[in-house]
């Protein structure tokens, strides 16, 4: 049910040569985003989702990466393009923010010369034309008193503030996509909220796609269209995000919901975990990834990797026994 | 189960884990190529200073009016000099001298350094005064400090490693210092404190020793610039008197030769050099290998 | 930031007072009489006792350092035993050529360092790293007499390319100053541009693993300006601090190297002052010498904060 896919994401993989031998952070990633849709990436910290971003966006030294597979945007693929267009595409039409804003921020120039960094780069204004823009993007992301904090330094604002810089910085030259990787994760919670009704506001009312990372699936439900799940490199689920919270096909997402605490659940009884830890991506297990840990496995998932099949209404999980467990599993409230 | 089953499992374990840790130490220590390729320069020259006089040929004092500057020959590796010496054996005597005078002050320094850095950072009003005066000393360029020691005290080997040990100590009492500051404010202290330990216990059994491995890098670097002190001022002729074949003053000789005969200036300058990277490997590689998280540079 | 200049500059005077103190006792203890050189082998007793009162060198030890200072702080350093002018005119004069060595070499440490560290930066782990690194360590450990020593022979000697020793001032020509200059700037220098090329490359290295260089990559900022405006202006900061420490030896080497190349400046001065016992000189130098230093230092604070804004804020507040 895709409407207009501005970006696809095909087979993409990224590799790094580490002292230890090749690390594959992203292997045969595939998902499509369509204009205006807010696309969720779930998955657990190291599953890949910040290195498809990057991987995305070729923000890794290519001296030290290997990158395979396409990323098509209007018509272009990105792996392959020159750096110096590459650079053309990266802030321009397809931007990022990322999840420490203090630590985003280059600490020697005010947030007025960086935010006008973005502009100046990519169009062909005067310096005054680039000012008044970024004063009008600070007023649409929020920031009170934008004259007054245009000569401020990253370290003068706090947190949400300088989330929202970094927002303004991302929408300085109207990108199609924003990519917003942990855009919350390190700000209160009350900004939190604050931050992603922003990021709301500004898809609907600009028609800017986004692709939202996080690990926070309360996050998930309220403001995504579809989601990807992710686990060690791989994409193991993919749904709208109504089935996915009410019919969860692939084991690691059921465990995901019931790991979620309940108001209304029974305080005595413990928060379900998921068994097993993480592997190491040094040390990536045959057959189906998550089988160490998945209550249902057998042999077939312990030898045999199960590609990602479709289960009618766009809805796609990389499980043998995916339909099957769903009958079994318990429906989950959204 | 009875003590006795008890105590052997205890040190079975303790064995085999400290079996383990130096199995580990020793993998970090051959993986740091600086400390190794430092660690086999100096190791040369220490031995070529120890066991070289008894091995050369010639006497490096014995002058051959007859053969004065002799190129590089099969008979005379590096040449002789001015007054007929062979430059390498003056050389490797001169490596006992230099290095010597080098491990002298280095030691010298250091403990120096380490009194007056754990005094200092023990007793404030000691404090101001030791470090107001070793800013004093560090104020100005420790070549013309130790040169103008040199004229005052005389000319001798004790002499020079005196002065050259003043010039070095403030550096090691800093870095000492700054080390057992930190170590004053952590818990262990406070807790050896309550023990009912005197402060001189708590200084020397706790203190102090956590300070050694910085210091044992900053000696490192010590021992080479004490060196080249040592080869300035005998440069100059207010080192070790001549004849003596300190390196400093094989050089001394050989810059009024320099055209003339240009391996007597090269050979000592050339084995300076590979001394003193030796050192400022084998420090680097110990810096490494001790904190692997310091950012200091050499001073 | 001024009350912080003031303070500096305040517990900068306990330092001068020392060091003025120590250089005091040393020449003090050292050996031979300035009356007896001065006159020479030939004088009598009483020729020599006459000069000892003229020179008050036969009060107290006390005395003499109070007197001393007393004039001190009136500008007056006294008279040189041996030349024909007072303590400060002769530093005044000697000034000239070891500003001009110091400022020549600095230059040339600086353009060859910083390009170079962040060459080894962005080359990390490469030949040309390996080849940088290997480098400067060679350049640290070549003490710098030898150097001269070497570059002499080379460039002199061999090639006959630059003079041997000698100085010409600034008002005989821009070249022909720099002729003489040149050699020994480039042994000052090397030490030090040694070790300004490592700290740029720790500090490059560092500063590239940033988050906010992520961004700038993000926002689509051309790889050259990522690290020279965005990277380097980071890195500036404990670059800075490593060229304001080590240049405080550099000054420290014109000692030596003036003396080889026949450069008359205060090195030299004080490296005569020294060996012919002319106690004025050596005092009033040093004193000169430290006071050029923490000046120095408190100059580079200042470039600090420039070149900082949090440094600048927090001070503020």
């Amino acid at each position: 049910m895709n409407k207009d896919p501005i970006l696809n994401v095909k087979e993409l993989s990224t590799s790094f040569k580490t002292e230890r031998g090749v690390v594959t952070a992203v292997d045969g990633v595939s998902f499509d985003l369509s204009k205006g849709e807010i696309l969720g990436v779930v998955g657990e910290s190291g599953c890949g989702k910040s290195a498809t971003a990057q991987s995305i966006l070729r923000l890794y030294d290519e001296k030290q990466t290997i990158h395979k597979g396409e990323v098509w945007f209007e018509g272009q693929e990105l792996l392959g393009m020159r750096p110096s267009e590459m650079d053309k595409v990266r802030g321009n039409h397809i931007s990022m923010i990322f999840q420490d804003p203090l630590s985003s921020l280059n600490p020697v120039f005010t947030i007025g010369n960086q935010i006008a960094e973005a502009i100046l780069i990519h169009k062909k204004v005067s310096k005054r034309e680039a000012y008044a823009r970024v004063l009008e993007l600070l007023r649409l992301t929020g920031i009170p008193a934008p004259e007054k904090r245009v000569n401020e330094y990253p370290h003068e604002l706090s947190g949400g503030m300088r989330q929202r810089v970094m927002i303004a910085m991302a929408l300085a030259c109207e990108s199609k996509v924003m990519i917003a990787d942990e855009p919350t994760t390190a700000l209160d919670v009350t900004i939190q909220a604050q931050i992603m009704s922003m990021i709301v506001e500004l898809n609907q009312k600009l028609d800017m796609g986004v692709i939202l990372i996080t690990h926070d699936l309360g996050v998930v439900a309220e403001v995504c269209t579809r989601v990807v799940v992710m686990y060690l490199g791989q994409v193991v689920e993919e749904a709208d995000v109504k089935s996915l919270f009410t019919r969860p096909l692939h084991p690691y997402t059921q465990g995901l919901m019931k790991s979620i605490p309940q108001l209304d659940c029974e305080r005595s009884k413990p928060l379900h975990v998921i068994e097993g830890t993480v592997p190491s991506l040094h040390h990536i297990p045959e057959g189906c990834r998550f089988a160490p840990r998945c209550p249902f496995a057998d042999d077939l998932c312990r030898s045999k990797m199960p590609p990602l099949e479709q289960y009618g209404s766009g809805q796609k999980a990389r499980c043998w026994h995916a339909e099957t467990i769903s009958e079994k599993g318990e429906a989950i409230r959204a | 189960m009875t003590s006795s089953t008890e105590n052997i499992d205890l040190h079975a374990v303790k064995t085999a884990l400290r079996k383990e840790h130096n199995s580990i130490l020793l993998r970090q220590i051959m993986s740091n190529r600086s400390l190794v390729i430092g660690f086999v320069i100096i190791a040369f020259l220490i031995l070529v200073a120890l066991f070289g006089p008894l091995v050369i040929a010639h006497d490096p004092n014995a002058m051959n009016v007859l053969n004065r500057f002799a190129p590089p020959s099969a008979t005379h590796w590096f040449g002789t000099d001015n007054l007929g010496r062979d430059v390498l054996s003056r050389v490797i005597y001169g490596a006992r001298i230099s290095m010597g005078i080098g491990v002298a002050v280095a030691i010298v320094a250091s403990l120096a350094g380490l009194i007056v850095g754990v005094y200092s950072s023990y007793y404030t009003r000691l404090d101001h005064l030791l470090m107001r005066i070793s800013d004093g000393i560090m104020a100005f360029p420790g070549l013309l400090l130790a040169l103008a020691l040199m004229a005052a005290l005389g000319g001798r080997a004790s002499n020079v490693v005196l002065a050259v040990s003043i010039v070095a100590t403030p550096y090691i009492a800093r870095v000492v210092r700054s080390e057992a500051l930190a170590l004053k404010e952590q818990t262990f202290v406070e807790a050896t404190r309550a023990l009912g330990a005197s402060d001189t216990r708590i200084i020397w059994r706790h203190i102090a020793p956590n300070t050694l491995s910085s210091l044992i890098v900053q000696a490192t670097f010590i021992f080479a610039e004490a060196i080249i002190v040592e080869a300035a001022l005998s440069f100059l002729g207010a080192g070790i008197p001549p004849p003596a074949p300190s390196w400093g003053n094989i050089l001394s000789d050989g810059k009024t030769y320099i055209y003339k005969a240009w391996w007597m200036t090269f050979f000592p300058g050339m084995t300076i050099t590979i001394a003193i990277i030796g050192l400022n490997l084998f420090g680097d590689g110990l810096r490494d290998l001790l904190d692997p998280h310091s950012s200091k540079t050499k001073n | 930031m001024k009350t912080y200049l003031l303070k500096r500059l305040l517990s900068a005077i306990p330092v001068l007072f020392i060091v003025s103190t120590i250089v005091f006792l040393i020449l003090q203890m050292t050996p031979g009489d300035p009356a007896l050189v001065i006159l020479g082998q030939e004088a009598t007793l009483e020729e020599v006792e006459d000069l000892r009162q003229q020179l008050k060198l036969d009060r107290p030890i006390y005395e003499q350092y109070f007197n001393w200072l007393f004039n001190a702080l009136q500008g007056d350093l006294g008279e040189s035993y041996f030349m024909n002018d007072s303590v400060m005119e002769a530093i005044i004069s000697h000034l000239g050529p070891t500003i001009s060595l110091g400022i020549l070499a600095e230059i040339i440490a600086i353009t060859l360092a910083i390009p170079l560290g962040i060459l080894a930066a962005r080359r990390k782990g490469t030949m040309t790293d390996q080849s940088v690194m290997a480098f400067s360590l060679l350049g640290m450990s070549i003490p710098n007499f030898l150097l001269s020593l070497f570059l002499i022979l080379v460039f002199s000697v061999f090639w006959r390319l630059l003079p041997v020793a000698g100085y010409k001032p600034l008002s005989a020509g821009l070249w022909e100053h720099l002729k003489y200059l040149l050699l020994p700037a480039f042994a000052l220098g090397t030490a030090h541009a040694a070790l300004i090329a490592r700290m740029t490359r720790s500090a490059m290295l560092e500063v590239l693993n940033a988050n906010y260089i992520k961004t700038a990559r993000a926002k689509g900022v051309k790889e050259k300006w990522v690290i020279y405006k965005h990277a380097l202006r980071n890195a500036f900061l404990p670059i800075l601090t490593v060229i304001g420490q080590s240049f405080l030896g550099l000054m420290g080497g014109t000692a030596i190297v003036e003396t080889i190349f026949a450069i008359p400046g205060i090195g030299q001065l004080i490296v005569n002052g020294v060996m012919r016992r002319d106690y004025a000189v050596v005092q009033g130098a040093v004193l000169y010498v430290t006071f050029a230093f923490v000046f120095i230092n408190l100059a580079i604070d200042m470039l600090y904060g420039i070149v900082n804004p949090q440094v600048r804020l927090d001070s503020k507040k």
